[in-house]
């Protein structure tokens, strides 16, 4: 049989859908933007095709997974990287699972044939996205010979202080306008993120040892041209209308600040701090692909519609100079709060930064230093008990509130309705007060275990190995010398909300 | 042994570098098809083969199924033209890219003008003002060029850049540089006067300024100045924000015009700083008080990092040779310096 054309198969497709003319429809998910009846099939693959070749991609990904444990190439990899997998791979299944909802909404409230087929194939595409990670994890449970974290990856993450800015990054993709939602998820985070996300971490996992992710997310990045594709194409759509350029252009802003503030973070930190080999500098990979071909190329073909480049963009280029290394220290001040463990940085890993950063020794060298010493239980000392204050948390993006320099933050703490609130950042600030509802329901990290001792609080979190006692996070990498709840407890540590009026 | 390799269904053939991708090839010469992560992931920038030998790199093993391979298809950004001429198709795989995306803007026309102003700016270089008349108005990128018909020499054409903002959109300016028995410098110093028709065609180009934060580094050397000039005036009309700095090198202060112009954008512009250095100060007699010697040995005094700044430079190939070494050589990534070379052609 001859498969017939994509259109005939469209103009098939749509005579199930119909227009109410008894009675007027109240839309499920309200959207302030004209959005057009007609468009152009983003997706371009019909279902049994598609299926087949999807398939055919799963195989490949689980023969690997089969080789690599034949291979032994979880113990083979550098347990510096495998540490942050930790708590990376949950941090993508958000990802994938709010995209899932995401492209489930758009289906039922963007009235447009041709653009639901695009969000249909993606949402298969995030539930098999999602899979293989979770099986991913799976292995790395599995095969790797510090597996504690694996086992509660998900449920920690959401526990984690910082870990939640997964949850911050990506609720958008699944809630508010439609329009807003393709915009944050197919043309932020797809078209500006996901190369340094899928493309270049994979890179570093490879010169690391680690050859199951990169199997993995190249196998996910090959669905991600649709996906693209269906933003660029909603977009399109939405541009037809000059109404709708101002909610668009406000749309962009709030959500490449928010992407870059957690993925360049997300993707900084994994690369540099969880890398004993280190392909490229972060900020290089960064330029390349978010302003070169992100701005450079996909918003310069914009701009005769109206749409600008983000107007934060050298406010994005400066932070992403420094956040990543505040954010590594944070994350290393806070250790017990882990659930993985962090390789204290070493005279190489301080060649490379100055290197790289000039300026990184004289800013981060010391604290380093400092984690790097009180790194064995005998020294009885943590570095979050040093500082002078715990940092809050951003309330928009949920980093810590060290940016873009631990050691000059520019963080903004304010009174909204009698309650006090942190943000990290002037586009943070700009975000919170665009629509503060989004923002206000989620308590601070701090205010939950505000006066309980850092014991109690990580028994809360459940970040313990088997034993009951021993931590998940430790300041080091070694399989003796481990640090103990009791450890913990003879420090008589305090949290304490930084926020406490 | 030079590549080609045919685009259909635009068809047009297309000059590829040894080493060089096919996408890379469509990109570095102003054309556009889809594409994302460049690395052979993302499946973007599909296209079949109908012809030729290729290579094709090897990390596309989950972009591309068997099926696909035995069907031909690629991607662009991971294949190399092997053995002459390659010809690919992306009317299925890119259905929806069109040929006004594929040619990125570019719509050749010929237009019919009158010139309206022409002024001495200095002894050798002329400004030559044309206002369009049919069609009536250009849409063109600031950094564009047009040819001008040599008036009373058919099939003679002259290649001059916009001095003009894209704002003006009825009309182009041009700086001309006058060479001695040259027949474009003839004609215009001669026998053009206002009221006059000449021929136009274009916008033709690819030189313009790209979207970013970078702090912008532009160089020019004599008529290179008009890019620049539309370039600036573009962004001033943009409310830009991006800092500029503006080296333009003359030999005596004869040579240098539109200084007054420049230095007032200074003023106003707290984003523009205009550098005008002289190779030969006072080889004319005249005074001069400003910065001296060859435009690289200026720019490396003021700029001995160029680390994160872009790079837009305008002028003879010499200059434009000189100047592409000094930035590399103190950090300005490759990627980040274009040029339009001013071949002289009286």
């Amino acid at each position: 049989m001859v498969a017939p054309k994509l259109e005939t198969v469209h103009e098939k497709s749509k005579r199930y859908d119909w227009g109410f003319d008894y009675a007027k429809p109240d839309p499920k998910f309200p959207s302030r933007y004209i959005i057009p009846p007609k468009g152009k099939d983003p997706f371009r693959v019909m279902m049994r095709g598609y299926a087949a070749m999807e398939n055919e991609k799963d195989n490949r990904v689980y023969g690997a997974l089969d080789s690599n444990v034949r291979y032994r190439n979880a113990n083979l990899a550098e347990p510096r990287f495998m540490e942050a997998m930790k708590f990376a791979v949950p941090a993508f299944t958000d990802a994938e699972y709010q995209a899932v909802c995401g492209a489930g909404f758009l289906i039922s409230s963007v009235k447009n044939q041709e653009l639901r087929q695009g969000y249909a194939g993606q949402m298969l595409d995030e539930v098999r996205h999602a899979q293989l990670e979770i099986n991913l994890r799976k292995y790395y449970l599995k095969n790797y010979h510090d597996p504690a974290g694996f086992d509660i990856g998900q449920i920690a993450l959401g526990n984690h202080p910082i870990g939640t800015l997964a949850r911050a990054s990506f609720q958008p993709f699944n809630t508010g306008d439609p329009i807003e939602v393709a915009m944050c998820l197919g043309v932020v985070l797809e078209t500006a993120y996901t190369n340094p996300l899928v493309v270049a971490l994979p890179q570093v996992a490879m010169v690391n040892g680690d050859h199951a992710m990169p199997t993995t997310f190249l196998s996910i990045q090959s669905d991600e041209s649709r996906h693209m594709a269906n933003g660029y194409a909603t977009l399109m759509a939405c541009l037809e209308s000059t109404e709708n350029v101002p909610f668009l252009q406000e749309s962009l802003e709030r959500h490449f600040w928010h992407q870059h503030m957690s993925m360049d973070t997300l993707v900084g930190v994994v690369s540099e701090y969880y890398a004993v080999n280190r392909p490229w500098a972060y900020k290089d990979v960064w330029e390349e692909w978010v302003v070169d071909d992100f701005v450079g190329s996909y918003m310069n073909r914009l701009a005769p519609y109206g749409l600008k480049p983000p107007e934060r963009l050298p406010d994005v280029a400066r932070f992403v100079e420094d956040m990543h290394h505040s954010v590594a220290i944070a994350l290393a001040a806070i250790w017990p709060l882990n659930f993985w463990r962090i390789d204290p940085m070493g005279p190489a890993d301080y060649e490379w930064f100055e290197n790289h950063y000039p300026g990184w020794t004289a800013r981060y060298g010391g604290l380093w230093d400092a984690y790097r010493e009180m790194s064995d239980p005998s020294s009885g000392r943590l570095l979050m008990q040093e500082l002078p204050a715990l940092p809050p948390f951003c309330q928009v993006c949920h980093v810590p509130c060290v940016m873009p320099r631990i050691d000059a933050p520019e963080t903004r703490i304010f009174d909204h309705e009698g309650k006090r609130y942190a943000v990290c950042s002037e586009g943070c600030d700009w975000i919170f007060k665009l629509n503060p509802t989004i923002y206000t329901g989620c308590a601070n990290w701090w205010e939950r275990f505000d006066g309980m001792d850092l014991a109690d609080v990580i028994l809360a979190l459940g970040y313990v190995r088997p034993d009951g006692k021993t931590l998940m996070g430790q300041p080091h990498l070694n399989a003796d010398r481990m640090w103990t709840i009791d450890d913990i407890r003879a420090l008589k540590y305090e949290i304490k909300d930084p926020l406490r009026v | 042994m030079e590549n080609k390799v045919t685009i259909l269904p635009f068809d047009e053939t297309l000059d590829v570098e040894p080493e060089e991708s096919i996408l890379q090839a469509v990109l570095r010469q102003g054309r556009y098809v889809k594409y994302g992560c460049k690395h052979g992931g993302c499946s973007t920038c599909r296209a079949e083969v109908v012809d030729g030998d290729y290579r094709l790199g090897d990390s596309t093993s989950f972009a591309l199924s068997d099926a696909d391979r035995n069907a031909g298809v690629v991607l662009l950004c991971s294949t190399f033209a092997e053995s002459g001429h390659l010809v690919v198709d992306v009317s299925e795989t890119m259905d929806d890219l069109t040929e006004e995306q594929y040619q990125a803007g570019q719509h050749i026309q010929e237009f019919a003008a009158t010139v309206d102003r022409i002024d001495a700016l200095t002894h050798d270089i002329r400004w030559l003002g044309l206002r369009l008349n049919e069609p009536e108005t250009m849409p063109f990128v600031a950094g564009q060029y047009v040819e001008v018909g040599v008036p009373g020499m058919p099939d003679q054409w002259r290649s001059f850049s916009m001095a003009n903002s894209p704002t003006e959109s009825d009309r182009v300016d041009l700086i001309v540089k006058v060479l001695p028995g040259g027949c474009f410098s003839s004609v215009l110093d001669q026998r053009l006067s206002l009221g006059d028709q000449v021929q136009l065609r274009g916008p033709l180009g690819q030189f313009g300024v790209q979207l970013s934060h970078r702090p912008m580094i532009m160089i020019a050397g004599g008529s290179g100045m008009a890019p620049i000039l539309g370039i600036l005036r573009e962004l001033v009309a943009t409310g830009n924000r991006r800092e500029v700095t503006f080296f333009y090198g003359a030999r005596t202060a004869g040579d240098l015009f539109l200084v007054e112009e420049l230095g007032q954008l200074a003023r106003q512009h707290d984003w523009f700083t205009f550098i005008p250095a002289l190779s030969d100060a006072g080889a004319d007699g005249a005074a001069w008080e400003g910065e001296t010697g060859l435009i690289t040995e200026v720019l490396a005094r003021h700029l001995p990092s160029t680390v994160g700044r872009e790079a837009y430079l305008c002028g003879p190939p010499p200059m434009i040779d000189a100047a592409v070494e000094v930035l590399e050589s103190s950090g300005c990534k490759p990627r980040h310096i274009h040029f339009d070379r001013f071949v002289p052609s009286g």
